[in-house]
């Protein structure tokens, strides 16, 4: 039978404070944790005393006087770690495990009164849960009564054995039903498909040749892991295919060389140490320490479960840290996301007749920001930068960037710390969470455009701590051992690309599939490969070392298994209780996917210029400017996220006196050392509307831009590429692309700073249908965003943003052209215009190292690289950071007042000087055109720009903090 | 004599480096030790004057920040951590290790009575995690030798469940005792009065630590080693900028290390 404890909370609980405001008026919440098992000692004192707090918490004892009750709690199969916490406690409180199964799963009741309809009820249900993922139950008080209660649910998974071997699959068969077979999945006997392969016609012959050859028909398994490991996901194919005359790729053509050139320029200045190799690129810190880097999207999951999607993506990216070298320490997180404004709803569905709606934008937003909440902070790592970006295309799918630095010796064992082996003979262990059907194609899924056809076994909820647990035992205990040769995450694609790829440096592998452990009985065996279960690596053993590897790892709480051996037999092999069901030749599972040539076209963009006349007052512009949500404050995030973590956080996401949130931040990896690793993002996806390559070459400028201002030096800053695009099977779209991709070589060979990570997602559509039921596809704007990561020599040079004291001297450093158009001004008025910002790399050069030069010898007092909303929002966010006035004069120009104030031309930093450095200011900038004093720091509190606006900077911080101060 | 210091770590407990730095800096000898081992090993708590319970997500927060891990080491440990407290020793809880003591009941410990819960380290009243940096006032007749000399403190909170609650019979007891060690104020010096950011969590009576009554265990929300030097701060450029203007060198110490400091001196004598 199923036992039941309900733990009522005090009336004051923090947690039913913010339903109580969301339901309003004078509603009454209490809120109740549920936990069931089907253990007779949950029915025990012990156990309850453990999950109560006697001093706010009261046991079985709900109060009577509530209207409404409505409880929440997790589908069968979905990871709840609250509930794995109540199994340890009720394990720990037993002495023997008599009386089976210990499993206790969690839900939360809440106990409403008031005058609310059950439509009210029903709305907070759905704001409160995800039916992909959870159940809700809505009993009034009378129905409460009637049932005894809400009834003791146990979300037991009970899969049946069907399917329990591997199947085969008929390839012999025409090319309309190899499409189907590519777009639907394979066909179960019932008729029914398995979801989306994501394999193209092309690829589907290329496999049945192969398996002619081998003169036999493929099992499911195989099938399933060619689909993986050749996932756009995972193999890049469009970065690789050979594009019009670009037969090497863009990646191979443009990105890494990119990198080869700036290396091969820099000789004994080279910062690179491992590049695109790895599951992270890795950069010198200092003599003694790497630091890694990679960012991370995890856009679609997010879309159907923004919670899950961005707790995932968090530890999941967490991983690829553990999993660069031999295994780097996760030391800093970082983030970036892409919504629809959140105050609208546009209410699209997935089919035509409107009973399966989108998330709104707002309960995607919230579920984002909390999904990266819990796994950074649970994780233990600080999060002190990122940023969010508005526009309304984000509807269908947002953007969820996720980011994680890491550090690790730069030698282990007298050995570099970045070269590893499976070698033949090695075991293939495989630690951390155990498998489950959370996941099932989620590589291929993220593949394609998100419609009806979306699985929902795509979503997985992260199991942070089971995570933390893995890393502190791998990272800080065993790694130092040397009891293994070879560490990978498992991603997308799961056991079959961690382990395929692994075997890709010994030359083949056997697994035997029956050893993984697992969630719960009746996965098919295909299904256990390639499930996408989170919180687990995969390692190379060699067979002396397995029995202690396994036993220190149980020893912290961490599961580990031997689940096969690396081989040098060139076939990979999987069998299933010694029956073989995969045996593939290690060739072509990696190299025999086809190749396909693309094409491009391009058509620049863009609206005739808008017409302005100057305006005599700019005051109420620019307050609108900066509520905008694309400029106004964030902060509501970066109070969420723990920054401080580690002890290392030295410029924070939050700067000066007025909190303003800056997208650059300074973080101490090592104490003891006066280092810091200084971090910075932009994307700017508007411009895409008229020039991809002004889109990208302004986002590369800004991520650059940013680490100088703060104190960084631009010979030791690297960057990562993450391209979101969309319709990426489209001329058009690749020819945006193209473009994007030949500006950053450019760029980036210009500052000579080298790309050494990067990810795309280029299929971020959504088809599905209006409120009409009309058809509509919704495309997020071709988007690149760079990451920079760099190295200050000490802290103590940083700089911050907020001006520091009155009489000191304002500057603005590089020129500002008429080029308002794709700007936050423009989309303001509701134009877009066409004199998108065109970035001159060789004249930003030379401001950036003057500007390098001023900082390390201490004349600035502070920067701030000008963005989006231009000269006008950085003055407006300075005098909001330093709570001070600003008494400024615009530089002649020829501009309109309009384009001065609020053009977004990139290469331009604003700084404040102590009047007792000016000289030396000045003469540093020597002989450079572009350094105008345009005014000081002033005593009073305005922000004034002569002829043009004055306006009180307490307005200016009003405007700025109110839109999202609710979030 | 030079004191030993046990740090626990394991199951999400996170701030266990950063907290060996600050006892290090404060030159004292540290280890970080798994509680686990320390399980299978109680008796290396006899080799040690000082035991740490450091910052994290313990169990990811479930069932109660604390609870959990509070849970494992009442049922696993419970004897030996008593002997411990009740020798001559120092603990600290900071963070989610206030909140493991407080579930554990090694405070408030009134009348010696250690192993009773009466008081309550629970969700914030913001229903938010609150990451901020925060001013304290240090009671000034506390005698817990942790916060010797101190007045006030600015340091940083980090946390969901960090507000305070207990029976009123309770809070009158420890004031009686001066448990009531450590509070949030403005930045003013005034009291904040419940209000938030300057009470960033709702906690009764303001109160962000407290100790037992014999001073020796202090468990408190706000963490003394992110708060260590000068270049932690929030607002350190701004004293950066404002020393290089004066023409003197900034501190590198800042208000956290008062803490770490004591513990090295109370051991000293």
């Amino acid at each position: 039978m199923a036992y039941r404890i309900e733990v009522l909370g005090h009336e004051e609980d923090g947690r039913a404070l913010r339903i109580r405001n969301a339901l309003g008026g004078d509603a009454g919440v209490r809120v109740v944790d549920v936990y069931t098992s089907e253990h007779k000692a949950a029915a025990g004192s012990t156990f309850k005393s453990a999950l109560a707090n006697p001093v706010v918490q009261k046991v079985d004892a709900l109060p009577q006087d509530f209207d409404w009750a409505l409880e929440i709690g997790f589908l069968p199969g979905v990871t709840d770690n609250t509930g794995h916490t109540a199994e340890e406690l009720l394990r720990l409180s037993v002495n023997d495990h008599e009386g089976g199964s210990t499993a206790c799963y969690s839900a939360r009741l809440y106990l409403i009164t008031g005058k609310v309809t059950r439509e009210d009820i029903a709305a907070l249900a759905g704001d409160l849960s995800n039916r992909l993922i959870q159940r809700a139950t809505i009993k009034s008080r009378d129905e409460f009564v009637r049932d005894g209660g809400m009834g003791a649910v146990v979300p037991k998974v009970m899969l049946d054995n069907k399917g329990l071997v591997a199947d085969a699959v008929e390839l012999e068969i025409n090319d309309q039903e190899l499409e189907t077979l590519g777009k639907q999945g394979i066909k179960n006997e019932d008729g029914s498909r398995r979801g989306p392969l994501g394999l193209s016609l092309l690829y589907l012959q290329a496999i049945r040749d192969y398996f002619r050859s081998e003169g036999r028909n493929p099992k499911d398994i195989e099938i399933e892991t060619l689909a993986q490991t050749w996932s756009e996901h995972c193999k890049h194919t469009i970065f690789a295919s050979p594009i019009d005359e670009v037969k090497d790729g863009l990646y191979r053509h443009y990105i890494k060389r990119a990198t080869m050139e700036i290396r091969e320029k820099r000789g004994d200045g080279d910062i690179c140490v491992s590049v695109f190799s790895d599951n992270a690129g890795g950069i010198i810190f200092d003599e003694e320490y790497l630091i890694c880097d990679k960012v991370e999207t995890h856009n679609s999951p997010s879309a159907l479960d923004p919670f899950g999607g961005a707790i995932t993506g968090i530890v999941g990216v967490n991983r690829d840290c553990m999993g660069f070298g031999l295994g780097a320490k996760p030391v800093i997180n970082r983030y970036g996301f892409c919504f629809a404004d959140p105050r609208q709803n546009p209410g699209y569905f997935r089919d035509p007749k409107g009973t399966d709606p989108m998330l709104s934008p707002a309960k995607i937003m919230n579920g984002v920001v909390a999904g990266v909440e819990s796994g950074g902070n649970c994780s233990g790592i600080p999060t002190p930068q990122g940023f969010v970006y508005f526009d309304d295309r984000f509807a269908g799918k947002p953007l969820v960037f996720v980011g994680t630095i890491g550090l690790i010796p730069r030698t282990i064992n007298g050995q570099p710390s970045h070269v590893k082996k499976a070698r033949p003979g090695d075991k293939i262990v495989m630690a951390g969470g155990r498998v489950g059907r959370d996941g099932i194609h989620g590589a291929t899924f993220s593949s394609v455009a998100l419609d009806e056809g979306s699985p929902a076994t795509a979503v997985q909820i992260g199991d942070p701590i089971t995570q933390k647990k893995m890393s502190d035992a791998l990272i800080k205990e065993i790694r130092e051992k040397g009891w293994y040769t070879a560490i990978t995450d498992n991603g997308a694609g799961g056991l079959s690309s961690s382990v395929g790829e692994m075997a890709g440096q010994s030359g083949g592998f056997h697994v035997e599939l029956e050893r993984v452990p697992l969630k719960y009985p009746g996965m098919a065996p295909w299904e256990i490969w390639i499930s996408e279960s989170q919180e687990r690596m995969t390692l190379a053993v060699p067979p002396e070392h397995t029995e202690a590897l396994i036993a220190h790892l149980a020893r912290r709480g961490v599961e580990a298994t031997v689940i096969g051996t690396y081989t040098d037999s060139g076939r990979a092999n999987v069998s299933w209780h010694g029956e073989t069901i995969m045996d593939l030749s290690m060739d072509f599972l990696h190299d025999g996917i086809p190749e396909t040539p693309l094409v491009t076209t391009f058509t620049r963009g863009g609206t005739a210029e808008a017409k302005l006349a100057d305006k005599a007052d700019y005051g109420p512009d620019l307050l609108a400017m900066t509520a905008r949500l694309n400029i106004c404050s964030k902060e509501f995030i970066a109070t969420q996220y723990d920054h401080e973590v580690q002890a290392g956080s030295v410029l924070k996401p939050l700067q000066g006196p007025g909190r303003v949130y800056a997208e650059t931040s300074i973080t101490k990896p090592v104490l003891k050392s006066p280092k810091g690793v200084i971090l910075s993002q932009a994307l700017f996806p508007r411009y895409s509307d008229i020039d991809t390559a002004a889109m990208a070459a302004a986002g590369l400028d800004m991520a650059v831009r940013n680490i100088i201002a703060a104190g960084g030096d631009i010979k030791h800053t690297a960057l990562l590429d993450n391209f979101c695009w969309c319709s990426s099977d489209e001329p058009e779209r690749l020819g945006q692309l193209k473009r994007a991709v030949e500006t950053i070589y450019t760029l980036a060979v210009q500052y000579e700073t080298p790309f050494i990570s990067g990810k795309d997602s280029m299929f971020n559509d959504f088809k599905g249908y209006d409120s009409a039921g009309k058809a509509i596809k919704v495309s997020a704007p071709p988007t690149l965003l760079i990451s920079s990561i760099g190295v200050i020599d000490d802290v103590k040079k940083s700089v911050s943003m907020a001006p520091k004291a009155a009489g000191d001297l304002v500057y603005l450093l590089g020129a500002t052209k008429d080029e308002l158009g794709g700007s936050e001004y423009y989309d303001h008025l509701g134009h877009l215009g066409s004199n998108v910002p065109e970035t001159d790399g060789h004249q930003n050069l030379r401001l950036y190292k003057l500007l390098g030069r001023a900082t390390r010898d201490r004349l600035i007092a502070s920067a701030y690289a000008v963005g989006l909303g231009g000269l006008g929002v950085a003055l407006a966010k300075k005098a909001i950071a330093g709570r001070t006035g600003l008494d400024i004069t615009l530089p002649s120009s020829g501009l309109s007042k309009a384009a001065m104030l609020f053009s977004e031309s990139t290469g331009r930093v604003v700084v404040t000087v102590a009047p007792q450095n000016r000289k030396e200011f000045e003469r540093n900038f020597k002989g450079y055109e572009q350094c105008h004093m345009i005014g000081s720091v002033s005593f009073s509190e305005n922000l004034l720009i002569r002829d043009v606006l004055s306006v009180k900077t307490a307005d200016l911080e009003e405007a700025y903090k109110a839109p999202l101060r609710g979030y | 004599m030079s004191a030993n210091v046990l740090i626990l770590s394991g199951y999400g407990l996170n701030c266990e480096e950063e907290t060996l730095h600050a006892f290090e800096y404060a030159g004292l000898k540290g280890r970080i030790r798994h509680i686990n081992d320390l399980i299978e090993n109680p008796k290396e708590l006899e080799e040690v004057q000082i035991l740490a319970v450091p910052g994290g997500f313990s169990y990811g927060d479930d069932t109660g920040s604390g609870n959990a891990f509070a849970q494992k080491m009442k049922l696993a440990l419970w004897e030996p951590v008593r002997r411990f407290v009740e020798r001559d020793t120092l603990t600290i809880g900071i963070c989610n290790g206030c909140q493991i003591v407080a579930n554990l009941g090694l405070i408030p410990g009134i009348d010696k009575k250690y192993g009773e819960r009466l008081v309550a380290v629970t969700y914030n009243m913001t229903a938010r995690y609150q990451c901020r940096w925060i001013d304290l006032s240090v009671n000034e007749n506390s005698r817990s030798p942790w916060l010797s000399g101190g007045r006030k403190m600015h340091i940083p909170v980090a946390h969901g469940e960090g507000r305070f609650m207990m029976d009123e019979s309770t809070l009158v007891a420890l004031r009686k005792c001066n448990q009531v060690a450590i509070s949030y104020i403005r930045p003013d010096g005034s009291a904040a009065g419940g209000e938030f950011p300057f009470n960033p969590n709702g906690s009764q009576a303001d109160i962000a630590g407290v100790t037992d009554e014999s001073g020796r265990v202090l468990a408190l929300m706000p963490h003394p080693e992110r708060g260590m030097f000068t270049w932690q701060r929030d607002d350190y450029h701004e004293l950066k900028d404002r020393a290089a203007r004066e023409g003197r060198e900034l501190p590198e110490e800042s208000d956290g290390i008062l803490v770490f400091r004591n513990a090295a001196r109370y051991f000293e004598g």
